[in-house]
């Protein structure tokens, strides 16, 4: 597995963490009777939390996949040449994490699925008001798009690192 | 209907004849990544112009010894 697969994949994954665990908080705050369905402002603080949350996530997810890259590339040069040199070591992670053409093609690719998922919600959440459903709907809406948007960039990238772009 | 048409490479066989360097290596000389020389070799990608010249000069040869445009195989 190549580093730009393995990246791509530890971001599905801690995007797909931090929505589900947001999912979670929110059904057993509601089950528990704590949440206040129309008081926005405590809807903000806890969407403020979670965004918080998901980027202190992805950076501690990208410094532990880096260290464990790193200790992956150590173990497949000690098996291959029977000993790791550290400069080795540091020359083979460089030129994996070479962000060349390729990379920048799907990454504008991957961001406009990002952007029209984004687009897509937005715009429910719109229809959702104009429909008179709750604020708290169209808002949740809304946060769950950025996370989905984010999460189907992941999987954009994915795709077109396997398939070809 | 137009003719389809692609773009081919010898990339595996030239690195054959480059004393089997290996995809890491030409990733090296060209400046990119192993996952595009992966992706190129497999047809996947088609580079753009100066990353086929960087990758015809990493083998010593002319472009068109690297990459070939041909129509489509049904």
């Amino acid at each position: 597995m190549s580093y730009q697969i393995a990246k791509t994949v530890t971001n599905i994954l801690s995007g797909i963490v931090v929505l589900v665990v947001y999912l979670f908080y929110v059904s057993s705050r509601y089950q528990a009777d704590l949440l206040v369905m129309d008081e926005l402002k405590s809807w903000a603080q806890i969407m403020l939390i979670f965004i918080g949350i998901g980027i202190a996530m992805a950076i501690v997810v990208q410094i532990v996949f880096h260290i464990l890259f790193s200790i992956g590339i150590a173990v497949n040069q000690s098996i291959k040449n029977g000993s790791c040199n550290d400069q080795e070591i540091e020359k083979t992670i460089e030129l994996e994490m070479v962000e060349d053409e390729m990379g920048k093609l799907i990454e504008l690719k991957s961001m406009r699925v990002s952007y029209i998922i984004v687009g897509v919600g937005f715009v429910a959440s719109l229809f959702l008001l104009f429909f008179d459903y709750q604020a708290f709907i169209a808002l949740n809406v809304l946060f769950a798009s950025f996370f989905a948007g984010g999460i189907l960039d992941g999987f954009t990238q994915l795709y077109y690192y396997l398939r070809g772009v | 209907m137009g003719k389809k048409f692609e773009v081919t490479n010898n990339i595996r066989k030239l690195r054959f004849f480059a004393d089997e360097m290996t995809q890491q290596q030409l990733a090296e000389k060209a400046g990119v990544s192993r996952q595009t020389i992966i992706a190129i070799e497999g047809g996947k990608y088609s580079p753009s112009l100066e990353l086929a010249f960087r990758i015809a000069h990493a083998f010593g040869v002319k472009i068109n010894d690297v990459f070939d445009y041909r129509m489509a195989e049904k």
